[in-house]
């Protein structure tokens, strides 16, 4: 028998990619595979780097420089055509974008903010633990928020409205810049560039439009606030998209709060009564530690770093 | 839970392979050029080539990555030491070169520039998939950026499921020379020339 050479491999392999790229991948095509797989030791590598290659192809530039934690530095941006039934819970756990229904989903594990570029040549920076779905068709780019926080950059294109969708809220923008933010009870919108118009699915007669610096609070009872805010204070509730943390004078208990979304190991204020205590500075959002060593200089309060899994702010009230 | 293992295990095979797929995309693929031009100091073309698919192949057979910190310099030593094997298989290295090949894992420090080279440019890939023959380009454009299915670009361009996996097939060859031999960037450098030109 001879030896196949390298590019015979490369070629192989290609065709078992262009074969599995499709969605009716069989169990006896599985089977092939795994019998073609073991036929050499060059085989499964070969398999490996044809399929990472195609894949290349889908990715958005790189998250920005956020450190990662275990799980998401397996995550990136891949698509999910394949997989059925039993897969499904092991690709919940997997940040990443998975193809839905025609649009496309990105998710992000807790402390991962990742930009995506999507093809109308707009900008999504998703936050923390977020999900969100992108359809893009001929009449409206279409975005809903399922979860957590995103910041868009859009595309002007006056044929084609972008509308972004988080519980009831509704914002749709043509050329703009603004947040979107699912929280209990509503959905908060920051607006950093431009205007968008801002209404509750189903109550589409009352819209209110936002400009930049205004940020807007759609409830689920279709309740819409509003209040204009300084830029300062936009900035600075969007510091998460270069990966801080920038406190000015907000209380103990919401900063600890924010640090939260990012981290697995959980800040804890163990003392009620400092938990209205104002705090200031700049922060990286993965670095919990760092903050409440800034508490227990700022405050001079006791901080118990001993548990792995939590951090104690404060003595534990009595 | 009945009738339902050979699915399970196929759709876990599956997920598990995009895993390690999607692990290698973003960490190794970008820095394999680098590796393939040291290779090539101490190997002919052909060993180069054997080496590089049986270093995935080790990647392949890793249950995990979490504990890998620097995937660049971890892929590095597994083709250095798959080299070193084969070398001293075929003795026909003299000692002093394994000093050398020792020498170099110098290299494999993080630098600014390493870092720099071991990214993925988005543009540079965009120009790859503009370089294709126009059937290739449409229906890769159509499938990894409208994220079209096979199926979908088959009705939508009136041709069978079988034209468009082999289109694919193409597509995806196009991707592997390119990351072997940087057309990725050769290309996409010539394609951004053109349009800055007025």
């Amino acid at each position: 028998m001879t030896r196949s050479s390298a590019s015979d491999i490369d070629a192989d392999a290609a065709r078992y990619v262009a074969r599995m790229d499709r969605d009716d991948w069989s169990d006896a095509q599985e089977r092939d595979l795994q019998d073609w797989l073991a036929r050499d030791p060059r085989h499964p590598g070969a398999l490996l780097r044809a399929q990472a290659a195609w894949m290349t192809l889908d990715l958005p530039r790189p998250a920005e420089a956020v450190p990662q934690d275990g799980l998401a530095r397996f995550g990136w941006l891949s698509r999910r055509n394949l997989l059925a039934g039993g897969g499904a819970a092991i690709a919940a756990s997997v940040a990443g974008a998975l193809m839905l229904g025609g649009g496309t989903s990105y998710a992000t594990s807790v402390g991962e903010i990742r930009r995506v570029p999507l093809a109308d040549g707009s900008i999504a920076a998703i936050n923390t633990a977020s999900t969100i779905e992108v359809k893009l068709d001929d009449a409206v780019r279409h975005v809903r928020v399922e979860q957590g926080e995103a910041w868009f950059q859009v595309a002007k294109d006056r044929q084609r409205p972008f509308v972004v969708a988080a519980g009831r809220a509704r914002v749709r923008a043509v050329g703009t810049a603004f947040s979107v933010r699912r929280r209990a009870g509503g959905a908060d919108i920051l607006v950093t560039e431009g205007e968008v118009e801002v209404w509750a699915d189903g109550a589409e007669g009352h819209r209110v439009r936002l400009g930049a610096g205004s940020r807007g609070f759609v409830a689920d009872d279709a309740a819409i606030e509003q209040a204009s805010a300084a830029p300062s204070a936009i900035d600075r509730a969007l510091a998460w998209r270069s990966g801080k943390v920038d406190l000015a004078g907000d209380r103990l208990d919401s900063a600890v709060a924010e640090f939260n979304r990012y981290n697995r190991r959980r800040l804890v204020v163990a003392d009620p009564a400092i938990a209205g205590e104002r705090l200031d500075g700049l922060f990286r959002t993965d670095d919990p530690e760092g903050f409440a060593q800034a508490v227990h200089i700022t405050l001079g309060v006791p901080v118990d770093p001993s548990d792995p899994a939590q951090i104690r702010i404060g003595n534990p009230a009595r | 839970m009945q009738g339902e293992g050979e699915v399970t295990t196929k759709g876990v095979n599956v997920e598990r392979r995009r895993r390690m797929a999607a692990w290698v995309t973003q960490h190794v693929i970008p820095h394999e050029r680098a590796v393939r031009a040291w290779l090539a100091r101490h190997a002919s073309q052909e060993d180069v080539d054997d080496v590089i698919q049986e270093s995935y192949s080790r990647c392949a057979a890793l249950d995990s990555v979490d504990h890998i910190h620097r995937p660049d310099a971890y892929f590095f030593s597994i083709a250095r030491n798959l080299l070193v094997q084969r070398l001293r298989r075929a003795r026909i290295v003299p000692i002093e070169a394994f000093a050398e090949i020792d020498a170099y894992q110098d290299d494999l420090r993080p630098s600014p520039e390493r870092e720099a080279g071991g990214r993925i440019d988005y543009n540079r890939l965009l120009a790859l998939i503009d370089s294709l023959p126009e059937r290739r380009r449409r229906i890769v454009r159509m499938r990894k950026i409208e994220g079209l299915s096979q199926r979908e670009i088959a009705e939508r361009l009136g041709v069978s499921e079988s034209i468009v996996e082999n289109e694919v097939f193409r597509g995806v060859q196009a991707v592997q020379r390119a990351w072997r031999d940087g057309e990725a960037e050769a290309e996409a450098r010539m394609a951004g020339e053109r349009e800055q030109r007025p």
